[in-house]
């Protein structure tokens, strides 16, 4: 093993830090949906950077390793994008609040 | 050599069984992120059709301490990374950062118990202790409701992990790892991180929507 | 020393690491559960003798079929191959010595236990009457009956599923022997590997779902019921994430088995093997993108309907590639009607109809008419039971001289193949026409006209009954009295085969080397080769 410097890890958790500082700031400022876009975007940013140096998926993986950590991603993403499909395109009614009756468990 | 030394005997060589341990770790945390899915399939759900009513809930959230502990467990996974560095290359220390590491965990934990114990008082705990007027009642009962559930979860994963990281600690100190040995280390490590990424995109779906409301 | 001869005490088997053995403490536990499951079905078919209600009332009918659903889906079907002939055969096929991560492997077969024991205590409370799909708001806001636990008897069970695809993986990436390249591993390797990692990516999902019913029913506060602010879509989109490719989770090593027992009773390399290979791939990442054709009536988005329905027809392709290259696998072969190959082409035939019937629900238009009637009963149990079941059975009966040493009574083999396929036909085809004629699914008693057809089926299950019975008893008869196998004894190609029988602790003296594609059969040296060396006649 040949691990990446010391330096290279206190860079990564200095960028993460600088990351944070950003999502929180920029949530305090009214981008309208763009809110949305760019914490998600800064969270994926931060995920990437632990997956790729703290867990080292840049230089001490192999491809097969890196297939697995993207499989459950891509599988989430299939899960969002077809149930998205039925709720982007269909109306629904909303029910009424109500008190439901109380079953035994 | 110690007995952790040895090669499992369904192994040839420590190579394959080193390959082994990492391939099944990372399948086991696509296990853990497919488990984690259905929490967030909700939150979309809940978010799309109840934009205003989450945001407002939101907002109710302690966003400050939410970002002091998305710091704590960011630094935490820095002393994990170094921990699992030094294990690599036969360092010492290892002890120090993995108890470091499980420090930065409590401490986590503890600033999510005082969260808690403000939302019990604000009366934001559903079913238990759920009090909101207002049109947006329901929603706000439904993102809390996800929010304890999912922080809840996460809160027992890390749990866990620092469980596992004072054992490696107190193994480190009996000087079991070193450049041939580190797997305990490195699986933990990856566990850990995982626990980390997670916490990363829950910090904004729970703090940080309409903020500048 | 063969494994089973590793010790005879009850602890060394409960606290073995072997895969060997792990099988068949799995092979006993589901083959328990497949009788408590049969009771019900047996209660069911019973009861639907007569149009009336006779035999049981609408709540305990609700219980039957809700009770039998979750035994033999999370209990039998999910497990049976891949735990059992899977367990037993991949370090074999691949020439490991044991599976990657073996207590992994034997605190799964615990966890399956665990789970069984909570399905056991439901069933003792007084069983669960939401059908085994638990749909919301039913199970979390009316039922009176025991949700919560047979959820966690599921929940837990899942765990298992879990860790076995896990290891799995594992173990067909690192593990395998020198030489034995992706492309020289049986199919029956390709179809588990396949398996596992829908094992792997779609249970998780199946576990939390079924955490968020128990806390909404528990706590009355959640995403599911409309009247808390919820969705029941999304508990179906969540349910049928998991269950629709479960069904490839019950089909995929059915598949894996047959082609191994036609390519050897066919004595010819089967034809196709990298598509065969490709498809099953195909298979199980298509098999994920098509949970909502269970939902075309459910006021699902008809759009979204329509994709699920498009994505659903390309499913059937690298399907019909399978069935097609197991019918060429035969041309020309010189075929041995042996009691394996009567339940794998037992297996191809039944898979071929509910797979086409499957087109049928997969229409849009159709499914209006169809859904939740008895035509999807029946177009499932082809799958699962016609398909499944026969493909464990014939698998059983073919790699049985392998686990145990003994060889089966043949004539007693082929007898309980014909019966089963019989009973099966009689059971389930009736029920295609009830379903098309509009005999709704899950109800206890239904309009005389329907009477005929429904006799016929409840005959049918009887005949079925027989049929898994058979083997139970010639099957333990062989154990002490069948004749001695040797390594070989149907002449098959695969490592599994070169070992003693039964296989040592260790599976190989020596770690094997593979020089030679899989499927090394021609008829041509069988002729040259000649000698009846085909154990049976």
């Amino acid at each position: 093993m040949n691990p990446a410097p010391v330096r290279t890890y206190v860079l990564v958790w200095a960028a993460l830090i600088a990351l944070l500082a950003l999502t929180a700031a920029s949530a305090f400022v009214n981008l309208g949906a763009f809110n949305s876009v760019a914490n998600l975007a800064i969270a994926a940013a931060k995920a990437l950077l632990v997956a790729a140096f703290f867990m080292h998926l840049r230089r001490h993986a192999s491809a097969l390793v890196r297939v697995f950590a993207g499989a459950a991603l891509f599988m989430l993403a299939l899960l969002f994008a077809l149930s998205g499909a039925d709720y982007a395109t269909r109306h629904i009614a909303p029910a009424a609040w109500s008190s439901p009756p109380s079953p035994t468990p | 050599m110690s007995v952790a030394h040895r090669i499992a005997e369904q192994f040839e060589t420590r190579e394959q069984q080193r390959e082994a341990d990492s391939l099944g770790t990372w399948v086991f945390l696509a296990t853990e992120l497919m488990f984690f899915g259905p929490l967030f399939l909700a939150y979309f759900y809940g978010r799309t059709h109840y934009g205003e009513g989450f945001a407002v809930a939101s907002g109710r959230t302690h966003v400050w301490l939410g970002t002091a502990n998305t710091a704590l467990l960011l630094t935490s996974s820095l002393t994990m990374a170094l921990a699992v560095r030094a294990s690599w290359i036969g360092r010492r220390g290892v002890t120090l950062l993995l108890a470091l590491t499980a420090a930065l965990g409590v401490a986590f934990l503890a600033v999510k118990g005082i969260e808690y114990r403000k939302e019990w008082d604000e009366a934001l705990v559903p079913p238990f202790r759920f009090v909101f007027a207002g049109e947006h009642a329901r929603a706000v009962e439904v993102f809390y409701w996800l929010y304890f559930l999912i922080t809840g979860l996460h809160a027992l994963h890390l749990t866990i992990g620092i469980g596992l990281v004072l054992w490696l600690a107190l193994r480190a100190r009996r000087g079991d790892f070193g450049p041939h040995y580190h797997a305990p280390v490195e699986m933990t490590g990856l566990y850990w991180h995982f626990v980390d990424v997670l916490w990363i995109f829950l910090y904004p779906l729970i703090y940080l929507l309409e903020r500048w409301r | 020393m063969s494994y089973l001869e590793e010790g005879y005490t009850l602890r060394s088997w409960l606290t073995t690491h072997d895969h060997k053995r792990i099988a068949i403490l799995y092979a006993i536990a589901i083959t328990a559960f497949f009788f408590v499951g049969g009771a019900a079905a047996t209660m069911i078919r019973l009861e639907l003798a007569t149009p009336q209600a006779d035999l049981v009332q609408a709540d305990t009918y609700n219980k039957l079929f809700t009770i039998h659903g979750v035994i033999m889906v999370w209990f039998f079907l999910i497990p049976s191959i891949p735990a059992t002939l899977g367990n037993f055969l991949m370090p074999l096929m691949i020439g490991a010595r044991d599976l990657a991560f073996p207590r992994l492997n034997l605190a799964s077969w615990y966890i399956y236990v665990l789970g069984g024991l909570f399905t056991v205590a439901t069933l003792i409370a007084g069983g669960v009457d939401t059908g085994w799909t638990f749909y919301t708001p039913y199970s979390t806001m009316f039922s009176n009956t025991n949700v919560i636990l047979a959820a966690a008897g599921v929940f837990i069970t899942g765990f298992s599923s879990i860790l076995t695809g896990l290891n799995f993986i594992v173990t067909v990436h690192k593990m395998r022997a020198p030489g034995m390249t992706w492309f020289r591993l049986p199919l029956f390797v390709w179809a588990h590997y396949a398996t596992s990692v829908i094992l792997v990516l779609a249970t998780p999902v199946l576990a939390m779902t079924l955490v968020l019913i128990a806390a909404e029913r528990l706590l009355h506060v959640g995403v599911f019921d409309p009247a808390l602010g919820g969705d029941p879509l999304l508990f179906q989109h969540l349910f049928w994430f998991y269950s629709h490719p479960a069904v490839y989770i019950m089909v995929l090593p059915a598949m894996g088995v047959a082609s191994e027992i036609i390519t050897c009773f066919a004595r010819k390399r089967v034809f196709g093997y990298r598509f065969m290979a490709y498809a099953i791939l195909g298979i199980a990442t298509i098999g994920f993108l098509v949970w909502g054709h269970h939902m075309f009536v459910s006021g699902q988005s008809m759009y979204a309907g329509m994709v699920f329905s498009v994505l659903s027809f390309m499913v059937a392709v690298p399907s019909a590639i399978k069935v097609f290259n197991w019918t060429a696998t035969l041309y020309k072969g010189s075929i041995t009607f042996s009691a394996p190959m009567l339940y794998a082409l037992g297996f191809v035939g039944l898979f071929m109809i509910g797979g086409m019937t499957g087109l049928i629900l997969a229409t849009l238009a159709l499914d209006v008419h169809l859904t939740d009637t008895y035509f999807v009963v029946a177009h499932f149990h082809y799958i699962m039971v016609g398909g499944s079941v026969m493909a464990y059975l014939g698998g059983i009966h073919y790699w049985w001289p392998k686990a145990t040493g003994r060889m089966y009574p043949e004539m007693w083999g082929r007898v309980a193949a014909i019966v089963i396929f019989v009973g099966f036909n009689l059971t389930f085809f009736p029920q295609y026409l009830l379903g098309y004629y509009g005999m709704p699914r899950r109800y206890h008693v239904y309009p005389p006209e329907f009477t005929v057809l429904n006799v016929l089926s409840s005959a049918g299950a009887s005949i079925l009954a027989i049929g898994y019975l058979l083997p139970i008893g010639y099957l333990a008869w062989s154990l002490f009295r069948g004749k001695k196998a040797g390594a070989n004894p149907w002449d098959a190609r695969g490592l599994e085969w070169t070992t003693p029988s039964p296989p040592p602790k260790d599976n190989f003296a020596v770690a094997p080397t593979v020089t030679e594609e899989p499927y090394a059969y021609s008829p041509e040296r069988d002729a040259e080769m000649a000698g009846g060396r085909i154990a049976q006649p």
